[in-house]
């Protein structure tokens, strides 16, 4: 009888360790991964070459669908290269507004992310509390945007409409309730002995090849590198608020327990912009201006983008997330591209790292990369 | 050094945002002198489709984070079948933004083993990003051909 040493195995489209409809080809020797490949394509529906064919306004509703978990990036991007090249400059009560609603998107998508890291690693029970305490910003979504999921409230020249006049209580309310929450992910995540024995220094992207293999967001932080697009180039009203990047090795109240950019300190990063984005969104809501919300420009449908390139980018749950807009100055994009963090992060970063990891680990890895296929397919 | 000391042909189109326009034989050395010089983040690659002047347009897209900048530098190639060099010794990812481009717009990019087959499966048709591919019709023909089931 021969022996046979390798096997092919396939991760996804449908398994708790892919995020989403996307698979990993895996190559196996024995527990041990010899190589990985990444398989997209499940859910490509050709957003860029749709937007082609629409109006400028026409592609507000449509770039949210690109990511579910935190559809509001997308909003704003495609606002602000829109705005850029109008040249507008939008209301400042407006940028508060913008600056709250893609905050409580960051906790919604990390709170995702946190449950789906730890579920992976067998801790089901804060994928199910994640979902759960996501449900209560969505309740909050509904009510100051009509939506749930896609909110298309983010408009080029601003936001679609005010604040509800109770959104200060509701807002509020499920902040305090989070921050009640946050000890208990602790105890039941970063404080438990199987989650850091499994997630320390597994599933590591090499410190010194981070930035030079395209890692942005939390994934870089977690490398040591202290760069965040709300600091370096501050769109909405981030330069007026004040707030923390956690990066390692600054954890805050975590344990340093590995060296960094693993799963372990990927988790913890997430854990902390939380925190800070509570921070955030409470000073926000306190310093918010009065006035208008959104600019009186012309009729949407009588928009002529003045011809050129813009490109605009913000700092997603993920990391960078980017659009690229070329106008020839007529009433359609000539070209959208968007850069999505996880091209990068599902593809290069993580082929280049799963060779070596033992099967069991692959998952959290990847699940830790925060990879969600859209950003890929678009 | 930054990008318009490099290059004094470089333009800033707006704060923070760098545009060179250059022919394709300079664009390896271009990028290296930038990742030399603090542009350490290769952002993308992005192509566009100047259908009427016959010419696709490749950008590719990198920032400093030390000085916080942007820049975009852009070539342009003939339509129909001039191949590009690849990049993908100077920036990994770069292989994976080539692989999508020949698969979109059918650019060829010589010394990229990893061409394969990346969003779309079977494909026979054209590249579908292309400007002259005609979604609406391609429905058409293509689905629309499928009869319908009717009642017996």
């Amino acid at each position: 009888m021969t022996i046979q040493k390798e096997f092919e195995l396939f991760i996804g489209p449908n398994h708790p360790g892919a995020t989403g409809n996307m698979s990993y080809h895996i190559w196996v020797e024995g527990d041990k991964v010899k190589k990985a490949e990444t398989r997209v394509g499940y859910l490509h529906r050709g957003f860029e070459k749709l937007m082609e064919k629409r109006i400028w306004m026409q592609n507000v509703p449509l770039v949210c669908r690109i990511c579910v978990p935190e559809p509001d990036v997308n909003e704003a991007a495609y606002s602000m290269a829109v705005e850029d090249l109008m040249g507008w400059e939008i209301p400042e009560r407006a940028k508060y507004i913008r600056t709250i609603i893609l905050e409580m998107a960051r906790i919604g998508a990390h709170l995702l992310t946190v449950g789906g890291i730890a579920a992976s690693l067998g801790i089901y029970t804060a994928a199910q509390w994640g979902v759960g305490d996501r449900d209560y910003l969505l309740d909050v979504f509904e009510e100051i945007t009509g939506a749930r999921v896609y909110h298309i409230y983010i408009w080029p020249g601003g936001v679609r409409w005010d604040l509800p006049k109770n959104a200060k209580e509701l807002i509020t309310k499920v902040l305090d309730y989070l921050e009640s929450r946050l000890p208990l992910y602790d105890d039941l995540i970063m404080n438990n002995k199987v989650f850091v024995r499994r997630a320390a220094d597994v599933g590591v992207v090499p410190k010194d090849k981070a930035v030079e293999w395209g890692v942005t967001g939390p994934n870089l932080r977690a490398a040591g590198y202290e760069y965040d697009i709300r600091k370096l180039e501050p769109y909405a009203a981030y330069d007026k608020i004040d707030f923390e990047v956690p990066y390692y090795p600054k954890l805050g109240e975590y344990e340093v327990l590995s060296e960094g950019s693993d799963i372990y300190t990927r988790t913890a990063i997430r854990m902390l912009e939380i925190q800070q984005s509570i921070k955030i969104i409470r000073q926000a809501l306190k310093d918010m201006p009065e006035g208008d919300v959104i600019l009186k420009h012309p009729q949407w449908f009588a928009w002529k983008v003045p011809a050129g390139y813009a490109y605009t980018h913000v700092e997603s749950s993920k990391g960078e997330f980017g659009y690229f807009v070329v106008s020839d100055g007529g009433k359609k994009p000539v070209r959208v591209h968007v850069r999505g963090p996880s091209y990068t992060h599902g593809i290069n970063v993580l082929e280049t790292i799963a060779p070596g990891l033992n099967i069991a680990d692959f998952a959290p890895t990847a699940i830790s990369l925060d990879v969600c296929p859209p950003d890929i397919e678009r | 050094m930054m990008a318009k000391e490099l290059f004094p042909e470089a333009q800033e189109i707006r704060k923070g945002r760098i545009r060179i326009e250059t022919q394709k034989d300079k664009v390896g050395e271009i990028i290296k002198k930038l990742k030399d010089n603090g542009y350490e983040h290769f952002v993308m690659l992005s192509c566009v489709d100047w259908i009427k002047e016959g010419k696709f347009e490749l950008v590719y897209q990198m920032w400093s984070y030390q000085y916080k900048e942007h820049v975009m530098i852009s070539i342009k190639i003939n339509r129909d079948g001039e191949s590009m060099l690849s990049m993908r010794h100077l920036f990994p990812q770069i292989e994976t933004y080539e692989r999508e481009i020949h698969e979109m717009f059918g650019v060829n990019f010589i010394g990229n083993p990893n061409l394969k087959e990346f969003i779309l499966e079977g494909w026979p048709h054209m590249p579908p990003m292309r400007k002259d591919f005609d979604t609406e019709k391609f429905v058409k023909d293509f689905y629309y051909k499928i009869p319908e089931v009717k009642e017996e």
